[in-house]
């Protein structure tokens, strides 16, 4: 392996190389950019033998995707915010035809006001369409995820696409040391795909065509069935990938220091990195408190949430988009989640990092005090109070 | 840690600073980390780019508000942005500026650099003159006045990552660490740092904002300054005509006025100007 200073938007795109990806599709958009822009590089110098479709919208690029999917190809594509909401559609359509499709997602603000900062609204957005959803912490995690992506997409078990998510700039644009796996590595690991039913000329078959009553629900119900054996299936890939690069990343909620916890956070991408520091600094002050990253957010990883809840009373959730629901999305399922637990810990909804705000060490002790405090509203905007002075 | 804070414009590459540096400060074998913020991404406009640099994996992923260092790539943005916002007791501001350091506004007790980086940058060939690509010559003037990289480590990166012209980016930064000038803070008076206005205006009420776009002054953009000489200006128009922006009016007698506010700099009026009288001026 090969360490090398590498922006989240390039560790996508040598993960793509990586995995021998046949067909990309992608329309470029801020603040995806790049990552398409760098995919289509390594096509046409001839590191990564793959077909690039140049479309002329999103909604054409998964389109594009999943008609190559379809065809049995391992696909990728890449986008952002209203690019991402302008496929939604055929968001929908990938899962249901059960296309393995990996898709780099750059979470950013939707309009308006025109913005774009970190937010997870787009992805959020697209919470309900059958996709997995991996949200990452670091460019380090990214090229992994997205490698784990293809394995867990294609697994026989789960047969689904999947999601990889940056936060806009703090990852996407953030240049740190990533350490890249040979390619030799990568092979032993991520075979080629072998596709259970393709499209082909002179094989007679349907793909999502007409279906009735009679039988429409049974393909539902497979989709829910593949979805709920994706926990199991993700600690497997993660372990094989572990054995070939030596590196893990903590299956879907990763925890640090909960143990004897009083109040516990639950953070989702880059706020984990900052939440992580003042955790150490709060602990140094004799201050009990944890915190978790929901690193997978579909399926739900609801037995972790309540193997955490049964520990902690209480849980703040800090969500970096508003979906106009009784928490944030992420707080909402956590409840939601904890209900028929017998152990009700108090969950806090908590708003930061909306539209690119930065979630200091200043926001995050403040969301600490508040659970340890005990004196907390049901939901909480931790920007609004924020004084801020960013040029731009 | 080691936190360091540009500020430049688009097209000047402020961003591609802060991402060699931190391919300089891998070389160095040191951990580094940087993001750019930028709002609009076009030509000119303000942009922010932050770094930092540590012996270990850095755990903090927020913007720099209260860095050791602020570079600043256009002298121009020491008047419409709050550069110094922040700057640690001690902190270094370096600026590309012909002026010298002793002159340069700073926060009391900050430590003062600058390197006249437009003129070296034009010299290697590097931007033109309305935009020179002034960040090599920067990181050059950087590895001199602060230490934190060094230049074999500056110039390896500018070999590889350069976009383009690697060799002339690359003498361009050694002529920019040699050019360096700076100042102990004991040794002379600060001038205090201008007060720019606060970025944040009243919200609107309601979801459209009440106030037409003229209220957004776009001339913080302009690096260069049109000044028109009346005594051969023919009132022919012209500059008027092929203003891209609106930013040109009249007076009383017909004869042209730039407006201030929304000029960009551009230098189309002066470029088009039949008897040759607008001239494009720094105000550094």
């Amino acid at each position: 392996m090969t360490v090398m200073v590498l922006s989240g938007n390039s560790a996508q795109a040598h993960a793509v190389r990586l995995a021998r990806v046949q067909v990309v599709s992608a329309y470029p958009i801020t603040p995806q950019t790049s990552i398409v822009e760098k995919i289509a590089d390594l096509v046409a110098t001839g590191a990564l033998k793959a077909e690039y479709v140049q479309v002329e919208s999103e909604h054409s690029a998964l389109q594009v995707v999943v008609s190559a999917s379809g065809m049995g190809a391992r696909t990728y594509t890449a986008t952002s915010s209203h690019g991402l909401l302008l496929m939604h559609e055929l968001v929908h359509w990938a899962s249901g035809a059960r296309d393995p499709i990996v898709m780099g997602v750059v979470n950013r603000a939707v309009g308006p006001p025109w913005n774009i900062g970190a937010d997870h609204t787009d992805s959020m957005s697209q919470r309900d369409t059958g996709w997995i959803q991996f949200y990452a912490e670091s460019n380090q995690e990214v090229i992994d995820t997205v490698l784990m992506a293809f394995r867990l997409a294609e697994h026989p078990d789960v047969r689904l696409p999947v999601m990889v998510m940056e936060d806009a700039f703090y990852l996407s644009h953030t240049l740190e040391p990533v350490d890249v796996p040979d390619q030799a590595v990568v092979d032993g690991f991520l075979p080629p795909r072998e596709a259970h039913a393709t499209l082909h000329p002179g094989t007679s078959a349907r793909l999502g065509s007409f279906t009735g009553p009679d039988r429409y629900v049974d393909f539902r119900f497979e989709v829910a069935k593949a979805m709920e054996r994706v926990p199991a299936t993700l600690r497997l890939v993660e372990e094989e990938y572990k054995k070939a690069t030596g590196r893990s990343h903590g299956g879907a909620v990763p925890t640090y220091r909960v143990d004897d916890a009083d109040a516990v956070l639950i953070t989702m991408g880059t706020s984990t990195t900052t939440a992580r520091t003042v955790v150490d600094d709060l602990r140094a002050q004799g201050k009990k408190v944890g915190l978790a990253k929901l690193r997978l957010f579909r399926p739900f990883p609801n037995e972790e949430i309540r193997a955490l809840g049964a520990m902690v009373d209480r849980i703040g959730v800090a969500d970096r988009s508003y979906t106009f629901g009784p928490m944030g999305a992420a707080g909402t399922e956590v409840s939601a989640a904890l209900y028929p637990s017998s152990h009700h810990p108090a969950v806090t909804g908590f708003y930061a990092g909306i539209g690119g705000r930065d979630v200091t060490p200043h926001v995050v002790r403040r969301m600490y005090e508040s659970l340890l405090s005990g004196a907390v509203p049901e939901v909480h905007w931790e920007d609004i109070e924020e004084e801020v002075s960013v040029d731009g | 840690m080691i936190e360091i804070r540009f500020h430049g414009r688009g097209g000047q590459g402020a961003v591609l600073a802060s991402e060699m540096l931190s391919q300089a400060a891998f070389i160095d074998g040191k951990v580094p980390q940087s993001f750019p913020f930028f709002g609009v991404e076009r030509r000119g406009a303000p942009v922010t780019a932050f770094f930092r640099v540590d012996d270990h994996l850095i755990q903090i992923r927020t913007s720099i508000t209260q860095p050791d260092i602020v570079v600043v790539l256009d002298p121009g943005l020491l008047k419409v942005i709050p550069v110094a916002d922040g700057l640690r007791p001690g902190g270094l501001m370096l600026v590309n500026s012909r002026r010298p350091p002793a002159e340069i506004e700073a926060p009391p007790g900050a430590r003062r650099a600058t390197v006249d980086a437009s003129r070296i940058a034009l010299a290697h060939g590097l931007g033109s003159k309305t935009m020179p690509v002034v960040n090599t010559v920067i990181l050059g003037a950087l590895a001199r006045a602060s230490g934190v990289v060094s230049l074999e480590a500056i110039s390896a990166a500018i070999e590889k990552y350069a976009p383009a012209k690697p060799a002339q980016n690359r003498d361009a930064a050694i002529e920019g660490y040699g050019a360096v000038r700076t100042i102990d803070p004991t040794t002379s008076p600060v001038p205090p740092v201008p007060k720019v206005p606060h970025p944040l205006p009243p919200l609107p009420e309601g979801p459209i904002a009440s106030r037409p776009t003229t209220s957004i002054h776009t001339s913080s953009w302009r690096t260069l300054t049109p000044v028109i000489h009346l005594a051969h200006c023919t009132k022919c128009n012209f500059c008027w005509k092929f203003c891209p922006d609106d930013a040109i009016g009249f007076d009383d007698q017909g004869f042209p006025v730039i407006k201030l506010d929304y000029c960009k700099g551009c230098g189309i009026c002066a470029e088009e100007c039949p008897p040759k009288t607008i001239e494009m001026i720094s105000e550094d």
